[in-house]
Formats: structure tokens, C-alpha cells, sequence
């Protein structure tokens, strides 16, 4: 039991955080808190072409598909300080589907995309939910069905992030029919170009004005080789690329950083009643439930990245990390966002915001935490079967 | 970054688990309570026999010469057998300051009769509405060669029995602690009645002769506090790891409307949040147990732990017996001793709202700034 950083690891750490505070200057910081989280604009396009020349893209992949082969613990590392620094990294393209993708496309169109992912040129969408097929994602509806050499797909996604960024789709649509094949045996993953003819992609702004979107596949024709890994077999891909994703899901590094600066504030910040702020016992107790909550959270996050490179992540413990992540930052932003009281309800650029605006933003975009990523109800039934051996519970 | 434990401390756990489980059976529970005093001598002498009680103690205080995780492991399985047995005010309380902070030929005399169970020395630090130790109202003033005490302690462990006590001692304003001989003059015990049945006692002292002077210095009792907190999360773990275990054992065999009450979702959840709530106890108590282990600064660890036990505890402990739904609360069942533990580990040497209040202290003077 030792839980502390290697003197290797604390170097990687102090190298990232010089080089992040040197990639995010003011003009990047400025375009990044206007498109709130999703990047997309000029400046960062070119931070992302820096990154990929500087290595830092594809940190976790494997060294044989051209990355840098860190493992989870490194991995866990370099997430945590692109989130402290604020950077709108692509976690879900370059670290999550992309490794999936080197390993599974078929050469022609992996020999395309593989570079430019590592390059920092392309951005990918992901094309999961629908209307109707969330938690259940089993009943998904979009189509897709040979035609010659192509596949023909039709249907609608929701919630296709980042899709009017991106120059492709990857996409989870139902190519068997038969209706005695099991639910998860009749799912493929394809890579869909969105200039495809029959694609579009429409807006839905949300409460945290991030932006995401809906997008329309009709009669979508794309070449047969662009179906990803095995016919019918795409769960198993989604599963990793789910798995991967458990590294960016819940992280610390922002939050340390948010909780050192509102312990700042308030023992800069003047009470009218004498004193500073930091003095009312209220303030001090607020912000001593975040520290405890969060001190858990490390732990939770590090033993996590701990386990997954030594290859042995139980189902419970990964589990328990989201929703515990998930559901205390809601209260930490509560927390914190008291301490800032009336101020804390303005928006960034307003003149009497607080630290940029962030709490009053972050408190909004919380509401997607606890569903997105595996709704928490579904992560609790997994702790109760894989942690406490309960029963399957009933649909 | 390592969460795993070694060999050596997967053996003392296994060990510890083995004996306790084998010996502290409820019908044993059930006995021990008949007596005057919920302490099971016979169990404590196997645990001597082991090598358990020595654990910590170095190989010239007649000890195995394992640190401070070793022994918080062997803790946590007192926790989850609630055995009858004083570890922590014995071991951790007065044995490791005595290691520490006393004198070596002292030590190497008193330490290897604790660890064979023949000598019982017990903590008494303890004072109503104060966890801070380095500010006593309990007085030491010299008298000639050495000191007396006076004043009171509460939520002595077993002084009963004891043959000494270890107690803390304000001196001109730093904390002493001082050894002190049971049947010494102007020592009075009264026999309180503790919501565990634990055999606590007030202790008061009335120009009380101290045996021995452990150590007149700063932070010592700090350290021992520190490491007494530490314990209790530890003995907390064990208790509510075991718990919420019974609790998911138990909805998988109770049966209403024709199914396990456990496939309900709403059951399954309330357990799971446990699950959550015991995760956390457990890695911010190692966290803090293995910085104490490496004489590491851990003060906010400590704190941060401990306000976990609390909550911790009383959550679990009453999601436990409610899944329960009045199985819990017989006492033929084994729930209820859990139960009372689970409280008592939450409110002795700071509650969460009181450590909540410290460590905001600390925040406001900047000492707990996140890395």
C-alpha cells in the first residue's frame, strides 16, 4: 500500500502541466469558454495539430498503431492535467473509439483515418443513442442493409456529439433480422463520412449551452468497407470503446483546481460584516465537505487507473466510481456555488462574475452527468449483482 | 501508486480473520454478555498467543515488528467480528506511545507483557467535548522527582481491569503523558454504561502519583490521537463492510410478494449506495493508515477519514437494519451489535460535523489546499 506517484509519474505530471500552461494561452482560453467544452474553433484546430506533432495525441494507444503506449495509470495522469489546464480535448475520439478503430477498420480506411486522428485533424462523432434507445441501447433502430458492395442506412441518432465538427460518424445501427438471434448479437459498427448524400446533422442546444445534435441517415450509402470489426458483432466494440472511456468519465484534476480557487477567493473576498468571507462557519464547512468528498474521489479515480493497468478492474469498483463521481460533483458545484452566493449566478463576460463564470456554468452542465456515460440506476443494479451478489433485477 | 497489500499484511489479515471468526461465534457473544463486563480474556490471550497483540511492537519490545498497517488490518477484522476484545485503547492507545515516546529499558519491560496478554495498560485520553489533546484539562504538576494528576477522563476502556493507564496530562501547557498505576492513591473509577456495552469507566484523578513519565512533548499526544482515530476508521471498516454484507445475504433469502426482496430495485440500490459509501471508508482509512505507517504528515487524511467513518456508519448502519425490516433489531439475530459499534466508531474522538468544523479551520489557515 503506497499511494503516491512514482518520481517517473510525478515527472510526467510536472512536464504536462508545463506544457498545458504554455499550449492554453489567453486567445485559446478566450475561443474555448465560447463554445463551451467542444472546441471546434481556429485556435484550437491548431493547438490540436501541436499536440498531435508533439506526441500527445493517442497517449494510450498501443506503440504498434502508432502511439505512445502509456498505460492506464500514465493515461489517467495525462487526462487529469488536460482537464485541470481546460482544454476541450477529444478524449472520446483520440483515446476512447480511436485505438478501437486502428485495431478493427479495415486497412484501407484505417491507413486514412489512423493518421489523421494522431495528427489532431479529425474529430469523430459518436452515433449510439436514438429517440427511442438509450439505458437500452439493444433496441436501437437506425438500419443498416446490403446493397451490392454498399451498405444502405436509415434512421435517426440523438445526441451525436460534436457531429457538426466532425468528418465522420462512428455509427451503431442493426444489420441482422432474424428475429431469434440474441439482442446483442445483431449490432455492427460502421464509419459513416458526414458528406455523405442523405446525412444531416441538426442542433439541440441544451442548459449547460453546450451543444450537441441530432442527425438523419437517409438511404446513406457508404462502401462495404466501412463496416468496423466483425458483422453483428459490434457490442464487443462498443463495450471497449465504453471501457476507455471510464479513464476521461470521472477525474479529479479539474475539480482540485476549482476547489483551490473558490478556497482562494473566499479568503480574498471581504464579509460586509468585518472579516473575510472565509471566516463565516458556513463557509469553512462547505468547503470542508467538498475537501473530504473529493479526497474519496482521488482515491476512487486513482485506485481505478491502478486497477485497470494491472488489467483487473471489477465490474462493482468501476461502477461505483460513476456514480459516486457523478453524483458528488452536483453537490460539490452546490457547494462551491454557495460560497460565491448571488455573484456565483453570473454568467462569464458579465461584469461581477466569479472565477470566469465557471460555477454558474458547470452547475447547469451537471445535469447531464449522472445519465450520461451508463445512467447511475443501471451502475447501481451492477454494484448490488457484481459487489454484493444480489439478484438480477427484473425489467 | 500502489492499493494493494503484501504479503506479510494479507497473512496478519488472514490470520486475525481466522481466529476471530473462529472464536467470536454469537452464542460466545451472547455469553460474553452475561458477564459483568463485555471482555472475552480467553480470546485475548489467543490473539497474544498469535503474535496479534504484538504486532506493531518492534522484536525488542517482544513483538513481531510489523508497522502500523499490520495492526490496523488486524483492527479491522475486530471490527467485523464486534469482538469483545480492547485492541485499540490497549495496543494503539498506550502500547505504540509508550514504543514511541518512553523511555527504551521502560519499553522493552512493558511492551513484551502486553503483547502476552499478562499486562493491560488502557488509554485514558479522552475528555468530554474536547478532541483536542494538545489541550488537556487534565492537570500534571512535579512533585518532587516526579508528578500528580488531577482531574477526570471519560470512556476508559476496561481501567477495571487494567493494571495501569496511560493517561495525558497538561504540564505549563504542553501535553504530557503519563503512566500511572490503577490502584494508585486518589484514583476513583466509576462504571459508566456505554451504548455498546463496552466496559467504559470515568476516571478521576486527585493528586494521583504518576509511576512513570512517558514523554513532556509537544505533539506526542497529537501522534497518539492521530493513530487512535486512524484505528477507529479501521475497527469502522470492519463493522460496516460486515454489515452491509449481512444486509445483501439476507434480501437474497427473505421472500415477499414470491421473490427475493434483493431483486427489487429499490432494495438493490439502497445496498449498493452502502457499497459506495464503504469504498470510501475504506480507501481514505488506508490512505491514512499508510501515511501514519511511514511517519508521514497526515493530519487532514486523518480528519478526512474519520468524517467518513461517521457518515459512513450511520448510513450504513441504518440502511442495514432497515433491508433488515425488523429482523435487525432481535437480538437472536446478529445485527444489533453492529449497529451500536457502527455508532460508537462515528462519535468517539470527533464526530463528522466537529472534524467537518477542524479541518475547515485548517482550509481557512491554508493547510488543506488539494495537490
Amino acid at each position: 500500500m503506497k499511494i503516491e506517484f512514482t518520481p517517473e509519474q510525478e515527472a510526467l505530471r510536472q512536464e504536462l502541466r508545463a506544457y498545458f500552461d504554455e499550449l492554453m494561452t489567453d486567445e485559446l482560453k478566450a475561443e474555448v469558454a465560447e463554445a463551451v467544452g467542444e472546441g471546434g474553433g481556429p485556435l484550437f484546430w491548431k493547438a490540436m495539430e501541436k499536440l498531435g506533432k508533439d506526441g500527445w495525441i493517442g497517449v494510450g494507444w498501443p506503440k504498434s498503431l502508432g502511439g505512445k503506449g502509456l498505460t492506464e495509470m500514465e493515461q489517467f495522469i495525462f487526462v487529469e492535467e488536460v482537464m485541470r489546464a481546460g482544454f476541450p480535448f477529444p478524449f472520446l475520439t483520440t483515446e476512447s473509439v480511436g485505438p478501437i478503430l486502428a485495431e478493427h477498420a479495415t486497412g484501407r480506411l484505417r491507413d486514412k483515418l489512423v493518421p489523421e486522428i494522431l495528427a489532431g485533424k479529425l474529430i469523430m462523432g459518436i452515433g449510439y443513442s436514438e429517440p427511442s434507445a438509450g439505458t437500452d441501447l439493444l433496441s436501437l433502430k437506425t438500419t443498416a442493409k446490403k446493397e451490392g458492395n454498399e451498405w444502405v442506412i436509415n434512421g435517426q441518432k440523438m445526441w451525436t456529439s460534436l457531429a457538426h465538427h466532425a468528418d465522420w460518424i462512428w455509427l451503431a445501427a442493426r444489420t441482422n433480422f432474424d428475429p431469434e438471434v440474441k439482442k446483442h448479437s445483431r449490432i455492427s459498427i460502421f464509419l459513416v463520412p458526414t458528406d455523405s448524400e442523405g446525412y444531416s446533422c441538426s442542433p439541440v442546444h441544451t442548459l449547460g449551452d453546450v451543444r450537441t445534435n441530432a442527425t438523419y441517415y437517409d438511404n446513406v450509402r457508404i462502401p462495404e468497407d466501412h463496416l468496423v470489426g466483425e458483422l453483428d458483432m459490434g457490442m464487443m466494440l462498443i463495450f471497449s470503446q465504453l471501457n476507455r472511456e471510464r479513464l476521461s468519465l470521472v477525474n479529479v484534476g479539474a475539480f482540485s483546481q476549482l476547489f483551490n480557487d473558490v478556497t482562494d477567493f473566499a479568503k480574498e473576498t471581504d464579509h460586509p460584516g468585518g472579516g473575510k468571507l472565509i471566516d463565516q462557519g458556513w463557509v469553512q464547512g462547505n468547503l470542508a465537505k467538498s475537501r473530504a468528498g473529493l479526497e474519496a474521489l482521488k482515491l476512487i479515480c486513482y485506485r481505478q487507473a491502478s486497477e485497470m493497468t494491472r488489467g483487473n478492474l471489477p465490474m462493482e469498483d468501476a461502477s461505483a466510481a460513476k456514480v459516486y463521481g457523478t453524483e458528488f460533483f452536483v453537490e460539490l458545484y452546490r457547494h462551491l456555488g454557495e460560497i460565491l452566493g448571488v455573484n456565483g449566478l453570473l454568467k462569464r463576460g458579465s461584469k461581477g462574475a466569479v472565477l470566469n463564470g465557471r460555477l454558474e456554468q458547470l452547475y447547469r452542465t451537471a445535469s447531464i452527468i449522472t445519465f450520461g456515460g451508463g445512467t447511475n440506476e443501471l451502475q447501481r443494479d451492477l454494484i448490488a449483482r457484481g459487489g454484493l451478489g444480489m439478484p438480477r433485477a427484473k425489467r | 501508486m500502489d492499493f494493494s497489500f503484501n504479503e506479510t499484511q494479507n497473512e496478519v489479515k488472514e490470520l486475525a480473520n481466522k481466529i476471530l471468526t473462529d472464536m467470536v461465534t454469537v452464542d460466545r457473544l451472547n455469553a460474553i454478555d452475561t458477564q459483568e463486563e463485555r471482555f472475552d480474556s480467553e480470546l485475548w490471550a489467543q490473539l497474544a498467543e498469535a503474535g496479534l497483540l504484538g504486532v506493531a511492537f518492534s522484536e525488542d519490545n517482544g513483538g513481531m515488528g510489523f508497522g502500523f498497517t499490520e495492526l490496523c488490518l488486524f483492527i479491522e477484522e475486530t471490527g467485523r467480528t464486534v469482538a469483545p476484545v480492547p485492541v485499540i485503547p490497549v495496543i494503539v492507545g498506550a502500547g505504540l506511545p509508550i514504543q514511541q515516546f518512553g523511555d527504551k529499558a521502560l519499553a522493552e519491560k512493558l511492551l513484551p507483557e502486553v503483547a502476552t496478554g499478562n499486562l493491560i495498560i488502557t488509554s485514558a485520553m479522552t475528555e468530554p467535548y474536547n478532541i483536542d489533546a494538545e489541550n488537556c484539562q487534565t492537570k500534571a504538576t512535579k512533585s518532587g522527582e516526579s508528578y500528580t494528576l488531577s482531574g477526570s477522563k471519560t470512556a476508559v476502556v476496561l481501567a477495571s481491569q487494567a493494571n495501569k493507564l496511560l493517561v495525558s496530562a497538561d504540564v505549563d501547557g504542553v501535553t504530557g503523558l503519563f503512566l500511572v498505576d490503577s490502584k494508585a492513591a486518589g484514583i476513583a473509577l466509576t462504571q459508566l454504561g456505554s451504548t455498546s456495552y463496552e466496559p467504559w469507566y470515568e476516571v478521576q484523578f486527585n493528586n494521583t502519583p504518576v509511576e512513570d513519565v512517558i514523554c513532556i512533548q509537544e505533539g506526542a499526544a497529537t501522534w497518539t490521537e492521530e493513530r487512535l482515530q486512524a484505528a477507529l476508521c479501521a475497527h469502522q471498516v470492519g463493522v460496516a463492510d460486515k454489515s452491509m454484507r449481512i444486509t445483501a445475504e439476507f434480501t437474497c433469502e427473505r421472500v415477499q410478494f414470491d421473490v427475493p426482496i434483493g431483486s427489487f430495485q429499490a432494495v438493490q440500490h439502497r445496498a449498493a449506495d452502502c457499497f459506495i459509501d464503504v469504498t470510501c471508508l475504506q480507501l481514505t482509512t488506508y490512505q491514512a493508515v499508510s501515511l501514519l505507517d511511514a511517519d508521514r504528515d497526515a493530519t487532514n487524511e486523518v480528519m478526512i477519514a474519520k468524517i467518513w467513518a461517521g457518515d459512513t456508519g450511520h448510513r450504513v448502519s441504518y440502511a442495514a437494519q432497515h433491508l433488515h425490516g425488523g429482523t435487525g433489531i432481535d437480538k437472536d439475530y446478529h445485527l444489533w451489535r453492529y449497529s451500536l459499534f457502527a455508532r460508537q466508531n462515528e462519535m468517539l474522538l470527533g464526530s463528522s460535523a466537529e472534524l467537518l468544523g477542524a479541518l475547515g479551520s485548517r482550509i481557512a489557515e491554508g493547510k488543506a489546499y488539494t495537490e
